[in-house]
C-alpha cells in the first residue's frame, strides 16, 4: 500500500494574505505558508488562484516557478478554472518530485480538464458530480464512470485519475455520510485512487471541534481506501491520524517516533 | 505476444556511506534496485567485504585461521596480512577481549591496539566492540577519540547506548555510526530517528539490522533484511536509506557445523570445509536479501564471496 | 484472483454498442466485475480476452509433480511425489512459501564408471535428520554429453536409478532421451531436454511417458515463446530450465521469470525453476555453495550441483528450512532428551523451552563448554522462555508432567536439574513437585552457560 498523499491547501486566493500576495507578486508572504506546509508533512502544495482572468497564465507560472526554485521542485496541483493558466504553469513545471496535478475536472462543464491533463502527461483529480452534487452513490458512480472512460480514451492511466466522491457537510446533511464512505470503498474497489477536500464534511463547526471531526473522517475514509486529501496540514491532530492510519494500513513501518518524522 | 522485461524502479536510493580515507575508502551503500537485481537498474556500487581480526590475536581462533596468519606476531602483523588477501574491501577489528563475562581487557589496553592496527594499515578500519552495553559506550567512544581523521565504523550503537556512541563517534569525533538492532525493523527505525535526533547526520549511519547463521534463526534475519528493503526503497522511507552492514563470521564460527571435529562428527568431513561453507552461503543469502556490507573470517570465504559479486554486478 | 472492472473494461471492444443491455462497456465491465453478468454477454469479445478472463482466476503458478520420493519430508508427509513450484509471494513475509527448494547432484555418461559409482554414494551419504525433517539429496541430475550412444546413455540413467532418487535427464538428443524414458519413466523423471530447436518431439515423447518437460532457452524472450508454443501445442506439464549463459543472467532469469508469474501474473513464466549450478562454476565446490545459497534465496525449485558434500549441505539445508517455515509459526523442537557431549544417565540435566531457536541457542552453548549435560525438551508451545512462562506453557507443573510422561527418573540417575535464570521463581514450587531433585537456577542469558557448567563441574 502506498503511503497517504496529502495536498495542502493553505496557498489559497480566498485567504485574504494569499490573494494580495498573489496579486502584487509578493513572494514572501507564499513560501512562508508553504514552508509552514511541508514542514507539516504535506506532500503536494495546491495554488489556487482563482478565476485569474487575464492575468492566470503569468501568475500560475510565476506561482510554479517561485515554489519550485525554493522547495527543492516540490509536486503542486494547479488549482483553477482557467485552462491556459493551467497549461502556462505546466510549461514551467519540473517533474522530478511528481507530475503536476490538475485541480479538478468534473463531469459537466470541467470535463475538457481531463483532455488537459491527458494531453500534459498530468494528474487529474476528477469530481463525481455533473450539475451539482450527486444524489445518490448510482450517480456518482455514473460521473466517475463517464470520466474514467473519457480518461482512458485519452490514453492516461487510471493511477493518474484520482476520484474525489465530494465530501459534504455534516450540519445538515448528516445522513449521507456512510454513502460518501461506501462510495470511496467502491472506487477502492475498482482499484481507483481517490482524494477529496476532507474538510468540508466539519463546516460551520466550532473551530475547536473541527480538527476532531477531520481527523474522525479521515480515519474512515482510509479504513476504505481513501489514497489522498487536501486538507490543512498545520492542523496537527489531522496530520497524525493521517500517520497513525498509515502505521496501520502498514503503508509505512512503525517506530516509536514515527509521528516525528 | 512477445515477453517483455517489466523494471522495477524505485524513487528511492541507499544512502552512500564512505568508509576510511584517500583512495582505499570504500563505499558502501548508494543501491537503488534490490540485490543484485541489475536487470532493473545498472549497479552503481557493488556489495562490500570486511575481514575480521579479533583483539585477542590467534588465541581463540581455529588452527585453519592460525595457518592464515602464521608468522605474525601482534594484532597490527595480522591487519596488514588480512588486508592483502583477495577481496577484501575493508578490516574488521573485534575488540571481543573487552567482555566483561570475558577477559575483560581494560579499555585503554584495547583503545592502544585499535590505534596499532590504524596505524599499521592504511586500509577502511571498521571497529567492533566488545557486545556488553556498557563497556562499548566507553569502550568505542574512547577509540572514536583516538582514530580521529580515520573516518572509522565503529559497531555497534544499540538502544541502551547511542547516546553516548552517537554523541562521540558521530558528534564529537566526526566518525561513522553503526545503529545496531536485534532483527527488529521497527527497532532498527527508531534507532536511525533517534540518532537524527541527537544530531548525527544519517548520512554517517550504518544499519547493522542482526545476524545469524544459516539454519539458526535465519528466517527471522530473511524477513527483516526483505522487509527493511521493502519499507527504504518501496515506500522510500528516509530513516531506512542506511547502508546495511552484516557481522557473518562472529555468528557462523561458533555454530556445530562449523566446530565439530572430524572425531566428534564422523562422516561430515573436513572441519575447515564445513566452516568455510557454513561462512559462505550464510553471507550469500544475507547479500541476497539486502546487506550492502558483510564481515567474513576466512580468505576462501572472502575470495568466493567477492567473485560472486563481481558475477552479479 | 479475480479482474477488476478496469481491467475487464480494457479488454473490452470500447464501442459503447448496449448490445448487451449497458450504456457503455464500463459500465458492463463493472457489472461482470461484481459477478452480476458475465463476459459472454458481450458479443464483440475477442477471443483472447475471454482466455486472459478464465484464465485470470487460475492460481498464478503451478504446482508441478515430478519424481518418486525416496523419503518423506518429515512425519506429516505423505505425498509420494516431488511438488515444485505453486508460489504465490515473492517474499516469505508476505505469506509462506509452499513448495521448498529441491537439491541434485549429477553424473554424466562423459564420467567414468568408478568416478560415477563415487558421486553416487556421496548422494546416498547425505541424509540426515534437522529438527524433524530429513535432508538428503532428492535429484540425480543424468547429463548426457554429445555423441554419447543412447545405450551408454540408458546405462547410466539405469545405473543412476539404483542409487534410489528422483532423475532429472538432461539431454538434447531425442534418441538418447526415448532410451532413456524407455528403462526409468515410471519413476516420473524430468525430461529436461527441451528448446526452441527440439521442443515439438521433446514434448511428444514427455507426453507419451507421462513425465515433466524441462523446457530452456538461449534468452529469457526465446523461453518464454518455446513456453508458450508448448503450453498451445497442450503441454503445461513443465518446469523451466534457467540456462547456464552466465551466473549474471541465469540470476536475472530466475528473478524475471517469477517475478512475471507472481507480480506481473503472467501464467506463461507460471513454472518451477531448475538451475544448474554445477555448470556455472564446474570445479569450485565453493561457488557452487555459494549459488546453492542464492538459488535457494531467490527462485530455484530444483538447484542442481555437481556433488553435494556435507559441507555443502549442512548451511544449505538449514537455510531452506529457515527459508520456508511458515512465518506466522515459530519452529518447534521435538519434546525429548538431547544428550549432548556424550551425556549419560549421570549427566547433570537442564531444562528449556522448545522454541528453535531458544534450543539452538543454548544447545549451542552447552556444546561449547564441553560439560556432558542432557537438555530437557518439553511441549511450551514453540514460545521464548519468558512468553512461554507468562502463557503458562512453561511452568513447575508442565515440567513435572513432562519428566512424568518421558519417564525421565526411569531414564536418567542424575537428580540436578538447571533452569533458565528467567524463571528462577520457579524453583520452590519445582522442588514441591519433584521431590529428590536439586532445582537449580541458570543464567539468565544462554551465553553465559559455558562459564556457568564449567565453574559448576570444578566444584563439584
Amino acid at each position: 500500500m502506498d503511503k497517504f498523499i496529502t495536498i495542502g491547501e493553505r496557498l489559497s486566493t480566498t485567504a485574504p494574505t494569499v490573494n494580495k500576495a498573489f496579486l502584487e507578486r509578493d513572494a514572501e508572504p507564499i513560501l512562508k505558508r508553504a514552508k509552514a506546509q511541508l514542514d507539516a508533512g504535506a506532500v503536494y502544495l495546491d495554488v489556487n488562484i482563482g478565476p485569474a482572468e487575464g492575468y492566470g497564465e503569468d501568475l500560475m507560472k510565476w506561482a510554479v516557478t517561485l515554489l519550485q526554485e525554493n522547495f527543492d521542485n516540490v509536486p503542486l496541483a494547479l488549482d483553477t478554472s482557467n485552462k491556459a493558466a493551467i497549461e502556462a504553469g505546466i510549461s514551467v513545471y519540473n517533474r522530478s518530485k511528481g507530475k503536476p496535478i490538475v485541480n479538478s475536472a468534473d463531469a459537466a462543464g470541467r470535463i475538457e480538464f481531463v483532455d488537459l491533463a491527458a494531453a500534459n502527461d498530468a494528474i487529474v483529480i476528477a469530481l463525481c458530480n455533473g450539475e451539482g452534487i450527486a444524489a445518490d452513490n448510482d450517480e456518482r458512480m455514473a460521473y466517475c464512470t463517464q470520466l474514467l472512460e473519457r480518461g482512458l480514451g485519452l490514453g492516461m492511466a487510471e493511477e493518474d485519475m484520482w476520484f474525489d466522491p465530494l465530501f459534504v457537510v455534516i450540519k445538515g446533511m448528516q445522513d449521507k455520510q456512510m454513502d460518501v464512505l461506501n462510495f470511496i470503498g467502491d472506487l477502492t474497489d475498482m482499484g481507483l485512487k481517490t482524494t477529496g477536500g476532507l474538510s468540508n464534511n466539519s463546516n460551520g463547526m466550532p473551530k475547536h471541534i473541527r480538527p476532531i471531526m477531520d481527523s474522525a473522517m479521515v480515519a474512515m475514509a482510509m479504513m476504505k481506501g481513501f489514497t489522498s486529501a487536501i486538507v490543512n496540514p498545520n492542523d496537527l491532530r489531522l496530520m497524525e491520524t493521517i500517520k497513525s492510519c498509515d502505521i496501520i494500513r502498514n503503508a509505512t513501518l512503525y517506530a516509536d517516533s514515527y509521528l516525528e518524522v | 505476444m512477445p515477453f517483455t522485461k517489466k523494471l522495477q524502479k524505485f524513487n528511492a536510493t541507499v544512502r552512500s556511506v564512505e568508509v576510511g580515507t584517500g583512495d582505499k575508502a570504500v563505499t558502501l551503500g548508494g543501491g537503488n534496485t534490490l540485490p543484485f537485481y541489475s536487470f532493473d537498474a545498472p549497479t552503481t556500487n557493488t556489495a562490500k567485504i570486511g575481514i575480521e581480526i579479533s583483539d585477542m590475536g590467534l588465541a581463540h581462533e581455529p588452527d585453519c585461521i592460525k595457518e592464515v596468519y602464521a608468522g605474525c606476531e601482534t594484532v597490527a602483523d595480522m591487519a596488514k596480512k588480512a588486508i592483502t588477501m583477495e577481496g577484501v574491501d575493508f578490516l574488521c577489528l573485534r575488540l571481543e577481549g573487552g567482555d566483561p563475562n570475558g577477559e575483560n581487557r581494560p579499555v585503554e589496553e584495547l583503545v592502544a591496539v585499535a590505534k596499532e592496527v590504524a596505524e599499521a594499515v592504511d586500509f577502511p578500519l571498521v571497529v567492533e566492540g566488545c557486545k556488553n552495553v556498557e563497556k562499548d559506550a566507553e569502550l568505542l567512544s574512547k577509540v572514536a577519540e583516538a582514530l580521529q581523521g580515520k573516518n572509522v565504523l565503529l559497531m555497534s550503537a544499540k538502544e541502551e547506548n547511542y547516546k553516548n556512541i552517537g554523541a562521540a563517534a558521530g558528534l564529537a569525533y566526526n566518525q561513522l555510526v553503526g545503529a545496531e538492532s536485534a532483527v527488529d525493523i521497527n527497532l532498527a527505525k527508531q534507532l536511525n530517528v533517534l540518532l537524527k535526533q541527537l544530531g548525527v547526520d544519517s548520512g554517517k549511519v550504518v544499519m547493522n539490522v542482526g545476524s545469524s547463521a544459516a539454519g539458526y534463526g535465519f528466517d527471522y534475519l530473511i524477513s527483516t533484511l526483505d522487509r527493511v528493503k521493502a519499507a527504504a526503497l518501496g515506500q522510500n522511507d528516509d530513516s531506512l536509506l542506511m547502508p546495511i552492514i552484516t557481522p557473518v563470521a562472529s555468528e557462523t564460527w561458533s555454530v556445530k557445523e562449523s566446530v565439530a571435529t572430524e572425531e566428534d562428527a564422523p562422516g561430515w568431513g573436513c572441519v575447515v570445509e564445513r566452516a568455510i561453507d557454513m561462512e559462505v552461503e550464510t553471507a550469500v543469502a544475507c547479500l541476497a536479501c539486502g546487506s550492502d556490507a558483510v564481515i567474513l573470517k576466512h580468505p576462501t570465504s572472502v575470495a568466493t564471496v567477492s567473485k560472486l559479486i563481481s558475477a552479479l554486478s | 484472483m479475480a479482474l477488476t472492472g478496469i481491467q475487464i473494461f480494457k479488454l473490452t471492444p470500447k464501442k459503447n454498442c448496449k448490445e448487451c443491455g449497458c450504456p457503455t462497456c464500463m459500465a458492463f465491465s463493472m457489472k461482470v466485475a461484481q459477478g452480476a453478468m458475465t463476459i459472454d454477454q458481450c458479443p464483440h469479445m475477442s477471443e483472447d480476452a475471454v482466455a486472459t478472463l478464465s484464465e485470470a482466476s487460475a492460481p498464478p503458478m503451478k504446482t508441478i509433480k515430478a519424481g518418486v520420493k525416496a523419503f518423506a519430508d518429515n512425519k506429516n508427509d505423505s505425498e509420494k511425489e516431488f511438488a515444485l513450484g505453486g508460489e504465490t509471494v515473492l517474499f516469505r513475509h508476505e505469506k509462506t512459501f509452499v513448495n521448498k527448494t529441491r537439491y541434485a547432484a549429477s553424473v554424466c555418461t562423459c564420467m567414468d564408471d568408478a568416478a560415477v559409482e563415487a558421486r553416487l554414494a556421496s548422494v546416498a551419504a547425505i541424509d540426515y535428520d534437522r529438527i524433524g525433517d530429513r535432508m538428503y539429496v532428492e535429484f540425480v541430475a543424468v547429463d548426457c554429453a554429445e555423441g554419447a550412444a543412447p545405450e551408454a546413455y540408458a546405462a547410466l540413467v539405469k545405473k543412476a536409478d539404483g542409487a534410489g532418487r528422483a532423475l532429472i535427464l538432461n539431454v538434447k538428443d531425442e534418441a538418447c532421451a526415448k532410451a532413456a524414458l524407455d528403462v526409468c519413466k515410471d519413476k516420473k523423471p524430468i525430461l529436461n531436454a527441451a528448446d526452441a530447436s527440439n521442443y515439438e518431439a521433446m514434448s511428444k515423447l514427455a507426453s507419451d511417458a507421462g513425465v515433466v518437460l524441462g523446457v530452456t532457452g538461449a534468452s529469457v524472450e526465446e523461453l518464454y515463446d518455446t513456453v508458450a508454443a508448448l503450453e498451445k501445442a497442450g503441454n503445461k506439464n513443465l518446469i523451466l530450465d534457467l540456462g547456464t549463459a552466465s551466473i549474471k543472467d541465469t540470476f536475472a532469469n530466475a528473478v524475471l521469470v517469477r517475478r512475471a508469474a507472481l507480480k506481473d501474473t503472467d501464467r506463461t513464466f507460471g513454472y518451477p525453476s531448475i538451475v544448474n549450478v554445477g555448470k556455472l562454476a564446474s570445479g569450485d565446490s565453493h561457488m557452487q555453495a555459494a549459488l546453492a545459497a542464492l538459488f535457494t534465496m531467490k527462485y530455484g525449485s530444483i538447484v542442481v550441483m555437481e556433488e553435494m558434500s556435507y559441507a555443502q549441505a549442512l548451511p544449505l539445508y538449514g537455510l531452506r528450512q529457515n527459508l520456508f517455515t511458515d512465518p506466522q509459526k515459530a519452529p518447534r523442537i521435538e519434546p525429548g532428551i538431547y544428550p549432548i557431549n556424550g551425556a549419560d544417565e549421570n549427566s547433570v540435566c537442564l531444562t528449556t523451552v522448545d522454541f528453535a531457536l531458544t534450543y539452538f541457542l543454548v544447545s549451542g552453548e552447552l556444546e561449547r563448554s564441553g560439560v556432558p549435560c542432557n537438555l530437557l525438551i518439553s511441549d511450551a508451545g514453540g514460545l521464548s522462555v519468558l512468553t512461554s512462562w507468562a502463557a503458562g506453557k512453561f511452568s513447575s507443573g508442565s515440567i513435572a508432567k513432562y519428566i512424568q510422561e518421558f519417564e525421565i527418573e526411569s531414564k536418567i540417575k542424575n537428580r540436578t536439574l538447571i533452569i533458565p535464570g528467567k524463571v528462577a521463581v520457579l524453583k520452590g514450587d519445582l522442588e514441591a513437585k519433584l521431590p529428590g531433585w536439586n532445582i537449580v537456577v541458570g543464567p539468565t542469558e544462554a551465553v553465559m552457560l559455558v562459564k556457568f557448567l564449567k565453574d559448576m563441574q570444578a566444584n563439584a
